[in-house]
């Protein structure tokens, strides 16, 4: 190669990495970046799918900041991301480090067995639950008959006390096996050498877990907490499968509120609003815990 | 299904419907996707074919749920089919104010069109004192029962609505369930509302409020109608947790024996053909209510569809001549027979074409229906029908006050006036 070429090269190569990227960006653009600039448009017009869209300014805005509904579904969304941060990072953290330190000869076949639920479509799981649910015939309550506990029995999803605990369960259940995956890859990097020198000093299982595990498999920890309230803030399809946000609202969550207002009521500019606030909240809310958990870490450990 | 109908709506606004030449015509419909719907228009449009081969049909068929998208978008964007398949109720009544139906009256007056449909049928298909579409098929919800299951228990039919508090009393002593009801949908219990606002105000209230009608109102007797469906429920007459069943669940117990009664549409002959042994359908009027206003005879019963052409259409004759001839009897005879629903026409629903169940009810009920009275949540407002499910579902737990339920409702629908 000459020297020319090579001073040439660069360019060209800028060029053609562009021309690569293009698809990438055409795509991004078409199905993502205008469908969001879309629906912040649409959220200032009164618009029934059909007819020609009204512009209404920020009544949709103001409407959604008193609309009660909304922010109990939100409260909800909330609810489960926090119930997720214990009932499935925390407790995946704890079978991860269960299968890899302490069972490590049937870590594999349990770990396929917590997979099954994540590799099941959401729709079929909650049609299962369902079925398990069913006051007359599911298993929920037929156990609870068989352990003499048959007082307990009742509608779980029907009964506006249980249906929003209810559908968590199953939320729990379905998503658990995806941590537990992750942080078993995690707490298996972890080196050998820092357990056995915990060992030497007399170091339980406890200490190990969280003066050892934890630290050190922390960014998997970030990771997985800020996926898992990014997938809490807007879950849909095992809500809607499973109560459809009923009874009278007792089990909504934002992402159903929004399915209803756009295709049951058919207001596509206030659905537009609640998504767009969806959007953002989300956006800001993963923001200030990736922040927070980045600083707890910096603080407590080295 | 929603998104299939967004799907369609942005095809339909590319292609649009193209506009038919002299001695053709577009005719749209909802007859896909369903092996008896399929049988029906293939029928008929071959039959079709046969009587009139001067006219030409360019035909377009949808399925259901993405059909009306399709159809309001092509009515918004001025491109309407000449001939096509339309929901009554508010969603013709916007075609209509919207000055896009040609209206049917002259057509109807002559050779007796018009009389050969069931007047209370062709009511839900007019605005304005005029005849906007030709209605096809009707459902009616009624009270079914397991007739096996009462003979064995020596129960009988009730005749007013104490009678029937009383007869569930009974059933729930013998440890079964009154009433089978999967209300997570929320559609299966407004049937409950619906009757009793009929049995104690009377038929058309919410046919005022959709009408613009200044008057109209649910009050006082919503108030009332929903105390009593507040009260069954807490007498547990319902089953457990039957705000979170479904439909379908709730019809296994039916069809198992487990619960007596169903108070459902008429597609419940459909959903109880694979009825396991011993089951036998049978099916009896909503009680008389002590004291209520309204026509006691009255049936709940919507025009479920029908046929309208639209203002542009260049060759109106042939557009008529098409719509008579679908809503002819003998197409409309095919059309129970291979529907198992009832039609509008008279005479249509034949006992060998509709089988014994429905062709009691339409030879019985609906020929001595005062009123027949369409479906609350489809003739109202969309937005009005989400308050009315979620009011329901919490009249039904308990966790909403009856009272508070018809103030809902009522603002819901003058809202949407």
């Amino acid at each position: 190669m000459t020297s020319t070429s090579r001073d040439v090269a660069p360019k060209e190569q800028t060029r053609a990495a562009l021309l690569f990227l293009l698809p990438a960006f055409v795509l991004i653009a078409v199905f993502v970046a205008y469908p969001i600039v879309y629906a912040g448009w649409l959220s200032f017009f009164q618009w029934d799918g059909a007819s020609a869209p009204a512009f209404v300014g920020l009544d949709n805005f103001l409407r959604l900041a008193t609309d009660a509904i909304f922010w109990k579904s939100l409260g909800r969304n909330l609810l489960i991301a926090a119930t997720a941060i214990v009932l499935q990072v925390f407790l995946a953290l704890l079978i991860a480090y269960c299968l890899v330190r302490i069972v490590p000869f049937v870590s594999r076949l349990f770990l396929f067995f917590y997979l099954v639920p994540v590799m099941v479509s959401e729709i079929c799981i909650g049609l299962l639950w369902r079925f398990l649910y069913n006051p007359y015939f599911g298993l929920v309550n037929a156990s609870l008959k068989a352990l003499g506990l048959g007082s307990l029995q009742r509608g779980w999803l029907g009964d506006s006390a249980t249906a929003f605990p209810a559908v968590v369960v199953v939320m729990s259940f379905t998503y658990l096996g995806l941590y537990v995956l992750l942080f078993v890859a995690a707490v298996r990097n972890v080196p050998e050498t820092l357990y056995e020198t915990a060992e030497i000093d007399g170091a339980g299982h406890f200490t190990k877990f969280f003066s050892i595990t934890v630290p050190m498999v922390w960014d998997a920890v970030r990771a997985n907490t800020l996926l898992a309230i990014i997938g809490s803030l807007k879950t849909f399809s095992l809500v809607f499968v499973l109560t459809n946000g009923g009874p009278n609202h007792a089990s909504e969550v934002v992402s159903t509120y929004l399915y209803k207002a756009g295709f049951s009521s058919f207001e596509m500019g206030y659905a537009a609003t609640i998504g767009f606030a969806q959007m953002v909240l989300t956006a800001a809310g993963a923001f200030i815990i990736f922040r927070y958990l980045k600083r707890a870490r910096g603080g407590s450990e080295r | 299904m929603r998104l299939k109908g967004l799907l369609a709506m942005g095809v339909a606004v590319m292609l649009g419907a193209a506009p038919a030449a002299a001695g053709e015509l577009s005719f749209w419909h909802a007859y896909a996707g369903q092996q008896d719907k399929t049988d029906f228009i293939n029928f008929a449009l071959d039959a079709f074919a046969k009587a009139h081969p001067d006219i030409k049909l360019d035909v377009v068929p949808a399925e259901q749920s993405a059909y009306k998208t399709k159809l309001n978008t092509a009515m918004a964007s001025g491109n309407p089919p000449d001939v096509f398949y339309t929901l009554p109720g508010g969603f013709l009544g916007a075609f209509v104010d919207g000055g896009q139906m040609y209206a049917l009256d002259e057509d109807l007056a002559k050779d007796g069109w018009g009389a050969s449909f069931l007047e209370s049928a062709l009511a839900q298909t007019t605005k304005n004192g005029k005849v906007y579409a030709a209605p096809v098929d009707v459902d009616a919800a009624v009270f079914w029962y397991n007739k096996a299951l009462f003979a064995e228990h020596g129960w009988e039919v009730p005749k007013t609505y104490d009678e029937l508090v009383a007869l569930a009393e009974k059933i729930k002593g013998e440890g079964l369930i009154p009433f089978a009801l999967g209300n997570k949908d929320s559609w299966p219990a407004t049937f409950w509302f619906q009757y009793l606002e009929m049995r104690l105000k009377g038929s058309g209230a919410v046919a005022a409020f959709v009408n613009k009608d200044a008057d109209a109102t649910l009050q006082p007797e919503a108030a009332d109608a929903f105390a009593r469906i507040a009260d069954l429920a807490q007498k547990g007459y319902f089953p457990i947790g039957f705000n979170g069943m479904s439909d379908q669940e709730a019809n296994m117990l039916f069809l198992n024996g487990q619960a007596a009664m169903l108070l459902n549409g008429t597609w419940q002959i459909g959903a109880s053909k694979d009825a396991p042994e011993g089951f036998e359908l049978a099916s009896f009027a909503f009680p008389e209510v002590a004291g209520g206003k309204g026509d006691q005879t009255d049936v709940l019963a919507g025009v479920a569809a029908a046929f309208g052409i639209s203002e542009k259409a260049a060759n109106k004759a042939d557009a008529v001549t098409l719509l008579r001839f679908l809503t002819s009897p003998e197409v409309m005879t095919k059309y129970v027979d291979l529907r198992k629903t009832m039609v509008t026409v008279k005479d249509a629903t034949t006992e060998a074409a509709a089988g014994p169940v429905l062709y009691g009810i339409s030879n019985g009920l609906m020929k001595s229906a005062g009123h027949l009275d369409p479906f609350y949540d489809t003739a109202m407002q969309p937005k009005a029908t989400n308050a009315y499910y979620t009011s329901l579902q919490g009249v039904l737990d308990g966790s909403v006050k009856p009272e508070d339920a018809a103030k809902k409702l009522e603002d819901a629908l003058k809202a949407g006036q």
